[in-house]
């Protein structure tokens, strides 16, 4: 039998997965009412704005301007939206029909098998894109947007549909029932447009470049009426482009660089769930440069804002209206962006350490192998190996991230005569140590089900009861204080709180909020230490009984041999 | 061409020795926590072989199948297919087989032949003439011409099957892993799928076939195995197999004319005989032995001077075998 050959992942056209989605989804008889609904509805915008604008006397130019946005609308519901659905649903589809079996034995490189599904699942909705572009052309054409303007717009369009589809491919692929993947890339995508730009209002700026909206906004005046654009001009010279560390950036080359990040790594995610089904998403390096990339990003966008002032919330929620000459931001808001960093290097990691820890079964499958290989020991960067390492690490660069993130708002120009000691660095590693490394020796040691159970009584319940208790009477602040320190999710707003010297906590926590801060945080610690030697026995104790076993076949075949 | 050189291979292959087998499977142990799927099996199948596994539902068939096309890590254990060791070569030990699955999925937005040249085309069975040329041979192969453009979901249960059998044999693997592959068909797409099986086998190619109907299998397979609750219970040619199950049991009914009593207690007497009951004129009874043995004592019975007026044989059939197998492993 001659052996085929593979296909290569850059012919798309070639690529069979693609194809046989062109033949599924491109049918004339369903693509014949979609494309006939958008045309339909592309067209009455188009009329629609165009009629209002004879109406209300407006120029030509701006009457075809007015129906720029609408479109864009509309592209970005059948892309976005819809795209992302057929993504995740027919990924689920696959394996819920059973045929995915059939694509993981085909003699396709796990890359073309990815693109084959990324372009393939969603063709029609491309098909119906494509039928609306005409109508956008018009009316660019006759509206005189620069070309300057709606093509970083649309290459982001681009980025962005990408960017989603392959969140929506993710999930599908991870996600196991078919309506729980459709809901779950949806919300990811509702999310993406709603919290995440919200969270660049708390200093994390760089989560809004994984939207349109940075590029939106920075072409709202080209593609407004010429009278509306001009305001929205004068309002955008405030912040008029993306900044990185000292260097500018236009949001469209900044939103598509990060965007390009996040797709590189759901791409290596696709890949090795082709190759093995059974690997983890990311292997631990890369989730480890992955982490540390994010708080480069982070850094690099949130500290040039600073001076400016536009970093900081009461700032960016008035963006859009006139900031008051003698504004200065408030000293509660730093301490609660420092928390606020905190909390989501911490959750970040937690997300990383579920995606690169072994499960109990996994280590023991990965020490069978090395036994079989005639190995003592597993490849440090194997799927089966301790990930305990590459937590500490990304423990630490959170710690460096978040402690350079409070230094810098803290010791800027708005708040003299403050400094953050480096000491302060030394309890945020222990607070991000405690949280990172007591998940991940537990979920190592007893599971990802166990793991579960913990984060629920140990993480949210307390903050659960602490907040309820809070609101009852001001009386009970200092038990509730006491009470939500247990979570060690709520350890990096009690170390910004007690640690700052420009923290001013409530009377009534003031006392409390300290003191549950150390307490917490040493027996966090403590906890987190003896959970690590536990692990480290647990783990010498498999590898000694798996390595030495004489009982299995392995062992049977060395002794025949 | 590409063909992988970091080939992991058998070491049997390695040497001069014999050639490989087509599929050679050592110690393999799946473990879903702490539930065994399958537990040691230890396996050898020569090319050219229909082969075939049979169990109860639960035996482990499904996770051996899976396994086997490198579907499923083992929790430990060895697989060569064609002498490539499937988990270190996967790439290569998945081009030389053809699975079908238990079930036998297929896209429903699909036509028959849109599915079959989907894979045609994937398998890179060149151009689009000659994949839909090979399309239109293998569905020959499976009787089903005259349902090419048909959708994949107007297929009843047992065309869906010989659709996917004739995917399975599209890019013609040299090792065929089905599983449940007669379950669905009627008698005469039976009879056409064990025709199709050996003349592949007839090929060079091995097939490795699946059912909990031993009926059917051995009358598919040149050879076959049972498992039972992850394990392998014996395995060879069909007679082989009944008598590694110890289908050595058989129950004999003497009628003779007169000491019906007599005959009984000197029967009873007899190491070989059990569970004894007289009927009337018959002493009804079991016994554990070969045909020579059944031969010795019914000499022994006329010499003690019982007068025997018939004698009857009654073998359990291999499915009462499987049963009884089945029952026995299910007691603690």
């Amino acid at each position: 039998m001659s052996l085929p050959i593979p296909h290569s992942p850059w012919k798309l056209w070639g690529n069979p997965i693609f194809r046989r989605y062109c033949r599924s989804r491109l049918r004339l008889r369903s693509l014949g009412v979609a494309l006939l609904l958008m045309v339909l509805i592309a067209g009455f915008i188009v009329g629609l704005v165009s009629s209002i604008g004879v109406r209300s006397h407006q120029s030509p130019m701006d009457a075809a301007r007015t129906g720029v946005i609408p479109l864009l609308v509309l592209q970005g519901i059948v892309l976005f939206v819809l795209g992302t659905a057929q993504v995740a649903g027919g990924m689920t589809a696959e394996r819920d029909e059973g045929v995915i079996d059939y694509q993981r034995l085909i003699p396709m490189t796990p890359l073309a098998k990815v693109l084959g599904y990324l372009f393939g699942l969603p063709i029609r909705e491309y098909a119906m894109f494509f039928v609306t572009l005409p109508f956008t052309a018009w009316s660019l054409w006759r509206g005189e947007v620069a070309l300057s303007v709606w093509l970083p717009l649309y290459a982001v369009v681009l980025s962005s549909a990408l960017l989603y589809h392959f969140t929506g491919l993710v999930t599908g692929t991870v996600v196991r029932n078919r309506r729980w993947a459709f809901l779950i890339s949806i919300g990811l995508v509702f999310c993406l447009y709603t919290v995440i730009p919200q969270m660049a209002k708390f200093g994390l700026v760089f989560f809004k470049y994984l939207t349109i909206t940075p590029v939106f906004e920075e072409s709202l005046p080209g593609l407004l009426p010429k009278s509306a654009g001009a305001l929205m001009q004068t309002v955008q010279r405030l912040a008029p482009t993306a900044k990185f560390f000292n260097l500018d950036f236009s949001e469209a080359v900044f939103t598509v660089f990060s965007q390009g990040g996040l797709i590189l790594t759901f791409i290596i995610m696709l890949c090795r769930k082709w190759r093995w089904s059974e690997s983890h998403l990311l292997g631990k390096l890369w989730a480890t440069g992955f982490f540390i990339w994010i708080q480069i990003l982070l850094l690099g966008n949130a500290l040039p804002l600073i001076d400016p002032g536009n970093l900081f919330p009461s700032r960016a929620f008035s963006r859009m209206v006139q900031v008051l000459p003698d504004w200065a931001p408030n000293p509660a808001e730093a301490v609660a962006m420092s928390g606020i960093y905190g909390v989501v290097t911490l959750l970040l990691i937690c997300v990383l350490a579920f995606i690169i820890t072994p499960s109990p079964d996994h280590q023991l499958r990965g020490w069978r192998r090395a036994r079989k290989q005639g190995e003592t020991t597993l490849p440090r960067r194997a799927d089966a190996a301790t990930a305990f390492w590459f937590v500490v690490v990304m423990a630490l660069a959170g710690a460096v991230g978040w402690f350079l993130f409070t230094r810098a708002i803290v010791e800027s120009r708005w708040f003299p005569g403050h400094l953050v000691p480096l000491r302060v660095l030394g309890f945020f590693a222990a607070v991000m140590l405690a949280g990172g490394v007591g998940l991940q020796t537990l979920l190592e040691a007893k599971g990802a089900r166990f793991v579960g159970m913990t984060a629920i009584f140990v993480g949210v319940v307390p903050i659960m009861a602490g907040t309820v208790l809070g609101t009852i009477s001001n009386r009970l602040i200092p038990l509730a204080s006491w009470l939500v320190g247990i979570s060690p999710v709520s350890l990096p707003v009690y170390a910004s709180g007690t640690l700052l010297s420009l923290a001013e906590l409530p009377e009534q926590a003031a006392r409390a909020v300290p003191r549950a801060f150390h307490f917490w945080l040493f027996v966090a610690v403590l906890v987190a230490g003896w959970l690590a030697v536990r692990l480290w026995a647990v783990r010498q104790a498999m590898a000694r009984t798996i390595l030495t076993a004489r009982a299995d076949g392995a062992s049977h075949q060395r002794d025949r041999s | 061409m590409r063909v992988s050189h970091n080939r992991m291979t058998n070491p049997i292959q390695a040497g001069n020795g014999p050639p490989a087998p087509a599929i050679d499977i050592r110690y393999l142990r799946v473990d879903y926590g702490d539930f065994v799927a399958v537990d040691e099996l230890t396996l050898t199948v020569p090319a050219g072989e229909v082969f075939g596994l049979v169990g109860p539902n639960g035996a482990g068939k499904t996770s051996t199948f899976r396994v086997l096309t490198t579907l499923m890590e083992p929790t430990y254990g060895e697989v060569f297919l064609d002498g490539v060791d499937a988990f270190e070569d996967i790439e290569s030990a998945r081009r030389i087989i053809g699975y079908m699955p238990d079930l036998a999925p297929v896209p429903t937005d699909l036509k028959v032949w849109e599915f079959l040249d989907f894979h045609a085309a994937a398998y890179g069975l060149g151009h689009r003439k000659q994949r839909l040329d090979r399309v239109a041979e293998c569905l020959a192969e499976v009787a089903l011409s005259d349902q090419r453009d048909k959708w994949c979901k107007e297929l009843s249960r047992g065309q869906t099957q010989r659709v996917v059998l004739a995917k399975t044999l599209l890019h013609r693997p040299r090792v065929l892993i089905l599983d449940e592959p007669a379950s669905g068909l009627d008698p005469l797409a039976r009879r056409d799928l064990r025709h199709t099986l050996r003349k592949l086998a007839a090929t060079g190619a091995t097939v490795f076939v699946s059912s909990h109907i031993l009926s059917e299998l051995a009358e598919m397979c040149s050879s076959l195995c049972v498992m039972n609750r992850g394990r392998l219970l014996a395995s060879g040619t069909v007679d082989q197999v009944r008598e590694q199950l110890g289908s050595t049991e058989r129950v004999l009914t003497a009628t003779l004319l007169a000491r019906h009593a007599e005959a009984g207690e000197w029967l009873s007497a007899q190491p070989a005989v059990h569970e004894l009951r007289i009927a009337g004129q018959q002493v009804i009874f079991g016994f554990k032995g070969n045909d020579e043995a059944q031969a010795d004592l019914m000499d022994g019975l006329i010499r003690s001077g019982f007068r025997l007026r018939a004698f009857e044989e009654k073998r359990s059939s291999f499915e009462d075998l499987l049963v009884e197998v089945a029952e026995t492993n299910r007691r603690p």
